[in-house]
């Protein structure tokens, strides 16, 4: 059943200067299946970002339209949730309070909601620190809790923008497996945005590779490799013809790149 | 260990004994003949001329008369300040409604607003309490206009992914994330409420620390005079530390 249907978006930006828009993302159509883990990688300013936030509703669509079991998206929602990449987690509410958070705004029942927000904070490792506070966790924890508030409002869609970004690439490889064993015991649907090419084949059905100038789709890249997936399938042919052809597109875009820094 | 004490405390220990060398050297100047004791008194006649207004319970009376104003004034300029600090940096209009008010209050001495109202409200407490809170608003608005202001763009973003309205946005972002700094404009409210009093006790009033000060010191009773400086000196000292430990204690979520 397909769950999100982008049809021809086109998003653009008030530029300060001119009176001129900016296009962030032009001709996007994409369809995702119920339970399809998704993938968007893509040279820095292609409209990654851009194209998740619209999906979430916190950037406005210029023209064209993005649906979500047939509704028509034109702000958030709670079929939604998103994963940001600075974990964004109030600092003056403990673990237990943040992962709250979500469930309080979406006026959940008061009876659920701690109960509910300590079970997820235990599928994700951290029961022993319901207690403390964001600045007393390191990165993978701070975003282990931005992972468990936007699966405790239970969405049907999860948008992750860069969720591990900032962490180094052995703390980056564990959660990336860890968000594996979670997302296989419901399967979600789930769009997640990275610039680690591993990462993308290893956790997509498939990979949305976007070019610049404007932003657009230029590949979508089935990746056929059976779940649940293991470390060791990094190891083998199959994911190295995929690390190749992402390889080959990624780096056409960068080459493009340096021209234009080279002319301007 | 005693080692450890120190180390603990450090900044109280040598604050202590900084003070406690500054009262050795005020009496062994006077003692010594180098300074008239007309001009500074001294910590002997000082401390013994306290005993003597403790017991008639002066001192009480003018501590309580200047509490009043400035317990009245902080409240009246905590509660006006954090109002209009909260609308102003919530609302845009509203602050530049109110920034040439704020500018004004920058650039021009409230003190020379006096006779304005003393003519209003006459000599006494209403005039004191108005000077002290003229003198306390600045920094509780301005405080409390930056920390609603400057609330991280970020944490508003994540709120309304999960369907925060703007009431929730204000409640659960805005203000405890403006809580620090609120507390820290009322830190300096507290000092400036408590200038305000004695100031304008010194022009006109009937009783208080400030018109103790300003009636002593025309007699030239330098002792007496000295039991207020002195006792102001330590309220000021106390309220103030009062509120840096709120500031700690409110803060203590901030990465240092
Ligand atoms: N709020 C905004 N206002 C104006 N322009 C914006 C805004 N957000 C993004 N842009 C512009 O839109 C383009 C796409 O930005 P976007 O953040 O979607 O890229 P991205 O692919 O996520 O990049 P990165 O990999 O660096 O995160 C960029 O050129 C950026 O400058
Ligand atoms: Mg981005």
């Amino acid at each position: 059943m397909t769950q999100i249907e982008i049809r021809d978006l086109r998003v653009e930006y008030k530029t300060p200067k001119s009176d001129e828009a900016f296009v962030a993302i032009d001709n996007i159509s994409l369809d995702i299946e119920q339970g399809e883990f998704i993938t968007i990688v893509g040279a820095s300013g292609c409209g990654k970002s851009t194209l998740l936030l619209t999906i979430a509703g916190l950037v406005n669509v210029t023209s064209g339209s993005v649906t979500i079991n047939n509704n028509t998206v034109n702000g958030p929602g709670r079929d939604r949730a998103v994963v940001f990449q600075d974990a964004s987690l109030l600092p003056w509410r403990s673990v237990l309070g943040n992962v709250k958070f979500g469930l309080e705004m979406q006026r959940w029942k008061d009876d659920d909601i701690g109960e509910r927000a300590k079970r997820f904070i235990k599928m994700v490792g951290l029961e022993k620190f319901t207690d403390y506070h964001p600045h007393q966790l390191s990165g993978g924890m701070r975003q282990r809790v931005n992972i468990a508030r936007a699966l405790a409002v239970d969405p049907d869609v999860l948008l992750m923008d860069e969720p591990f970004g900032a962490l180094d690439a052995q703390t980056r490889e564990v959660m990336g497996d860890e968000l594996m064993n979670i997302w296989e015991r419901d399967r979600k649907t789930a769009l997640f945005v990275t610039h680690d090419i591993d990462e993308a084949i290893f956790l997509a059905d498939r990979v949305i590779v976007m070019g610049r100038d404007p932003g657009r789709i230029k590949e979508v890249m089935k990746i056929d490799m059976e779940r649940p997936r293991n470390a060791a399938m990094f190891e083998s042919d199959e994911f190295a013809k995929y690390r190749r052809r992402l390889r080959d597109h990624l780096e056409e875009d960068m080459a493009s790149m340096h021209l234009v820094t080279e002319v301007a | 260990m005693m080692l450890d004490f120190y180390r603990r405390n450090e900044a109280i220990i040598l604050g202590t004994l900084s003070l406690a060398s500054i009262g050795v050297v005020w009496q062994f100047v006077v003692d010594a003949g180098i300074v008239n004791p007309f001009f500074i008194s001294t910590p002997s006649e000082v401390f013994a001329e306290a005993s003597i207004q403790l017991e008639s319970g002066k001192l009480y009376k003018n501590i309580a008369a200047s509490m009043y104003s400035f317990v009245l004034a902080l409240g009246l300029a905590t509660i006006v300040g954090i109002f209009l600090g909260v609308l102003a940096g919530w609302f845009r209009d509203v602050e530049s409604i109110l920034e040439p008010f704020i500018w004004f209050k920058y650039s021009a001495p409230t003190i020379a607003f006096y006779p304005l109202f003393v003519a209003w409200l006459g000599y006494g407490t209403p005039t004191i309490v108005a000077i002290a809170f003229l003198f306390a608003l600045t920094p509780i608005y301005a405080n409390t206009l930056s920390g609603i202001k400057n609330v991280d763009r970020d944490l508003v973003r994540a709120a309304r992914s999960f369907g925060a309205r703007p009431l929730d946005v204000f409640l659960q972002v805005a203000l405890p994330g403006s809580v620090p700094i609120i507390v820290a404009g009322l830190r300096l409210g507290v000092g400036r409420a408590l200038t305000g009093v004695v100031v304008a006790e010194l022009f006109g009033a009937s009783a208080g620390l400030g018109y103790s000060i300003a009636y002593h010191a025309q007699l030239l009773e330098t002792s007496k005079m000295m039991v207020s400086i002195v006792v102001i000196v330590l309220l000021g000292v106390v309220l103030t530390q009062l509120l840096t430990w709120l500031e700690k204690k409110t803060d203590s979520w901030r990465v240092h």
